[in-house]
């Protein structure tokens, strides 16, 4: 597949035309620090990364976007399906799929990976229809980092900096505001295949350029390899950090609610005002930090300490999901709990406190 | 198969409050006339004027100031099926329950100047509004069946409530703070921008309308059960309020809650 | 890259060895009826269902311990384990018990009526693995249904199973359930102990925990197989006292319940620790499980 080399404004111009007959979402403003994938209209100003002023401010940070991408696949008070109750009190379920086509421009390598994570995720052996129609509809045009995103970001130290998988172009910016334009899938390269870039002769050397760009190390780090952080998590069920981190939470589920791998969900049923015997069912994003997740009917909560919930919220990205999908680290680094955590409950801390008690356990 | 939910009798009433929630209420205008199809609305001072003794359903609005207020909401008690306590003057005092801070003499002198502070003792006029000894919320006197909370009450969360109710089922309101919305909405937090909010001790269910509209939360719809205050409290002192700002916050709508608890005054 | 979406059409529970799913959007519940209603107690009520549909009724397999999904318009959906043994054709009973929303409306069903299911799901009881073994049942309360799937499978098979004994406590007399089947298991050579916690005057037999029948029974640790379910402190303390008792842990089974949004894996309410209730489980043998204090 043949990439290109383009001109920054020359590719922007070509997004905005491809908004006009496809639904583009792109990370545009929502404030002075904050952004949200939106649908790109003719007057949204869309800005990518300069290769050559380091110093200038991301134009978009993925730990900045919330929520984050995924959640355009399985977005919160999701239609599963509309019923109506005949006359002899039969219930007809009818499921809403979402099959529109659209495209996610300027996904960060972290967000790259946690979509090919829930892609795994959502496809293993049960599949969710609704979250699949959506995805099988969508294509990822992918962006690379040259530098962190802010302060709360890890990605490298995640295994996410690299991520390319699941894009059908990636976007590496190159010298003299020029972008390189890779398509990776054949989606990626027939969307391409009309613009009219001009070719670019060495790819290698431009990925090189890129990455020799990029401040090492990158962003923070933790003091072991990732495979040994985890491990440790694995092996801290009584570690006294769990409460250290716990005491200033307010189990508001911020922390679930902007992770873009926790997916977890509860369901809803309405019934129309207008006719008692139709309604609705939809799934609203759900949250393990809250309190009455882990509550039965009989009102007993399996996990009613915030001590708790922190630490299922903690196995579950490094252990649980890691053991049933290969291995991968569900946590991206993308630093968005961190941020986002109004007392600073940050997940690279409580995984870094974890790994230094590891060390002095041994 | 239309309306074979028998149609319950529904009716409103109010108590000290400023009737907002009623509006609240009536601003449901594109769905109302489906709902007024649905049950048979018996009482309802904004909106039409009818008595009738025996209730289904009956909505509080306000808070209680006056024993013949208690009374009359006695008597409401008695004579109906479900009673809904309709927004946060009758859920949890709201901000009149701020008056319970103080004697009620010094309330009086406070608003009606020095001179008059003995009147509440001795002149007819002032009786009864200033003998209660307490601003409560309805639960305070009687039994409620469910609570809409909210300063004015959330139209969503009120045809939910109606709707379950008339589905013959019991309608949740999840113990959930303000931020959940705020997340799922999309919203950046307002502490992002370098302001202070009352979202994460504070019970959802609203939509988060007031930080989606630019503002931040004040804690209208009370306190969550499991508030955890002392780290709410801290924060806002990283943030630079003073104890006194602090407590400034905290007052205006959950002062009926927070003196209930332990350990949320500065010590 | 996108996806084939068509690769992914729900593949159904993969794992059971002899279930058979209903097919298609895992979310949407298909409608079954109310054939009977059998009042066991003040709170507790079973149904038995077919679907609607006699072609999935034919194709529609189960097995002990597995669950369905149950749900009625404007009240959600709950897991609900199967209380009837498979392979005996038209239609699986779910024993209930009043507890939330669903079941409260569920409590209102007449024959005739139809509500929503979906399933089956979950990891059944090991009935291949379990014959030639004598078998000991402890059920505390409304925890009989599952093991009575079980019991009444083993009974359809008797030749499969060595001796079955049934321990049953509940807190009051007014909490039993299944009596007719508590007698009709008798008739069919099952030793059935039982005992309440608190007496009445209607009560003549044994009063005390379930716990204590474990007095009356010898279990050898070879030949013997425990299935244990009811609330989670009991669980505990059976299992606590059936490995005191020398049977190995592998030897021990028990079934666990957990709040449930999907069924299939994906919603995240069932995790107890790394497992899923709903795929891993519902039924664990107790060399699964690291501690008990917490079910």
């Amino acid at each position: 597949m043949g990439s290109y080399l383009v001109e920054r404004s020359v590719f922007i111009d070509w997004i905005s035309r491809l908004a006009r007959h496809e639904k583009v979402y792109f990370p545009l403003p929502v404030s002075k620090s904050s952004f949200r994938f939106s649908r790109v209209r003719s007057r949204s100003r869309l800005a990518l990364e300069d290769f050559d002023d380091p110093r200038q401010a991301k134009p978009f940070r993925a730990s900045a976007c919330i929520p984050p991408p995924v959640r355009l696949l399985a977005p919160d008070n999701e239609l599963l399906f509309t019923f109506r109750r005949d006359s002899a009190g039969d219930c007809h379920p009818t499921p809403v799929l979402d099959h529109n086509r659209r495209i996610l421009a300027g996904v960060r390598p972290c967000d790259l990976k946690a979509i090919a994570l829930m892609d795994r995720f959502q496809g293993d052996g049960i599949a969710d229809p609704y979250y699949l129609a959506r995805r099988g509809n969508t294509l990822l045009i992918g962006h690379d980092c040259l530098q962190p995103c802010d302060e709360y970001c890890f990605c490298e130290a995640a295994g996410s900096l690299s991520w390319r998988q699941g894009a059908d172009i990636f976007l590496t910016p190159q010298p003299q505001a020029r972008l390189l334009v890779e398509p990776l899938t054949d989606q990626g390269a027939a969307l391409l295949a009309d613009a009219g870039f001009p070719a670019c002769s060495d790819v290698q050397a431009c990925r090189a350029r890129a990455a020799a760009r990029r401040p090492t190390p990158f962003a923070r780090q933790f003091k072991a390899p990732l495979a040994r952080v985890m491990h440790a998590v694995a092996e801290s069920w009584q570690s006294p950090v769990w409460e250290r981190h716990a005491g200033r939470c307010f189990s508001c589920g911020t922390c679930n609610l902007v992770c873009p791998t926790c997916s977890c969900f509860d369901v809803r049923d309405d019934f129309n005002v207008e006719d008692p015997d139709s309604g609705r069912r939809t799934r609203h994003r759900d949250a393990c930090m809250l309190e009455d997740f882990a509550e039965v009917a009989g009102g007993y909560n399996f996990r009613k300490s915030p001590a708790a919930r922190q630490r299922h919220r903690v196995m579950r990205k490094f252990v649980y999901l890691p053991q049933r999908f290969g291995g991968t680290g569900f946590c991206v680094g993308c630093g968005r709990c961190g941020r986002q955590c109004t007392v600073a409950i940050d997940i690279f801390t409580i995984a870094t406190d974890l790994l230094a008690g590891a060390g002095e356990a041994a | 198969m239309k309306n074979r939910l028998p149609r319950p009798r529904i009716a409103f009433f109010d108590m000290a409050g400023c009737e907002g929630c009623q509006l609240a209420i009536l601003d449901c205008e594109d769905i109302f006339l489906d709902l007024v199809d649905l049950v048979e609305i018996v009482q309802f001072r904004e909106a039409m004027s009818e008595t009738a003794p025996r209730y289904d359903i009956a909505f509080v609005e306000g808070s209680i100031h006056r024993e013949i207020d208690a009374d009359r909401l006695r008597d409401i008690r008695a004579r109906s099926h479900r009673l809904v306590a309709l927004g946060g003057c009758a859920c949890h005092g709201n901000v009149q329950a701020r008056a319970n801070d103080w004697a009620p003499a010094e309330n009086l002198q406070r608003v009606h100047g020095a001179d008059t502070a003995h009147r509440v003792q001795t002149d007819g006029r002032y009786w009864p509004l200033w003998a209660h000894t307490r601003v409560r919320a309805l639960h305070e006197v009687v039994e409620v069946d469910y609570l809409l909370r909210g300063c004015p009450v959330d139209r969503d969360e009120f045809l939910h409530l109606v709707k379950r109710l008339l589905a013959g089922s019991r309608p949740t309101f999840p113990a959930q703070p303000v931020c959940v919305e705020c997340r799922r909405h999309g919203n950046e937090c307002v502490f992002l921008q370098g302001e202070t909010c009352l979202g994460q001790v504070t019970r959802g269910g609203c939509g988060a309308v007031c930080i989606g509209g630019g503002y931040r939360c004040d804690g209208c719809r009370g306190l969550l059960p499991d508030a955890n205050l002392a780290s709410h409290r801290q924060l806002l002192r990283e943030r630079g309020l003073d104890a006194e700002a602090i407590d400034q916050r905290y007052r205006l709508f959950l002062s009926g809650e927070i003196t209930d608890r332990e350990g949320t005054d500065e010590q | 890259m996108i996806l084939d979406p068509s690769r992914y059409v729900a593949p159904g529970m993969a794992g059971p060895q002899g279930s058979k799913p209903v097919r298609g959007n895992i979310y949407l519940p298909v409608p079954a009826q109310v054939r009977e209603v059998h009042r066991e107690n003040d709170l507790v009520t079973t149904f038995v269902l077919e679907f609607d549909d006699p072609l999935v009724n034919q194709e529609f397999s189960f097995e002990p311990g597995q669950f369905m999904m149950v749900s009625m318009p404007h009240c959600g959906e709950a897991p609900i384990s199967f209380s009837s043994p498979p392979g005996r054709g038209g239609g699986f009973a779910l024993t209930v018990r009043r507890a939330g929303r669903l079941t409260s409306a569920m409590h209102r069903l007449r024959p005739g009526d139809t509500i929503g299911v979906r399933g089956p799901y979950g990891r059944p009881f090991p009935m291949t693995e379990l014959a030639g073994s004598s078998l000991l049942f402890v059920a505390g309360g409304i925890g009989l249904a599952p093991l009575r799937s079980v019991i009444d499978f083993c009974l359809d098979h008797r030749s499969d199973y060595g001796e079955i004994t049934l321990l049953y406590g509940c807190r009051t007399p007014a909490d039993i359930c299944f009596a007719d089947d508590l007698e009709r298991w008798s008739r069919a050579g099952v030793r059935c102990l039982c005992t309440v916690d608190e007496a009445d005057d209607s009560w003549s037999g044994r009063v005390g925990l379930v716990t204590e029948l474990l007095q009356d029974v010898q279990v050898e640790a070879d030949s013997w197989r425990a299935l244990v379910c009811g609330p989670g402190i009991m669980i505990h303390f059976v299992l606590s006292r059936l490995l005191e008792m020398g049977l190995p842990r592998d030897h021990l089974f028990t079934t666990l319940e957990r709040h449930m949004k999907c069924g299939v894996g994906i919603c995240g309410h069932c995790f107890l620790e790394e497992k899923l209730i709903c795929r891993e489980g519902p039924v664990f043998s107790l060399a699964e499980l690291d501690d008990t204090r917490n079910l």
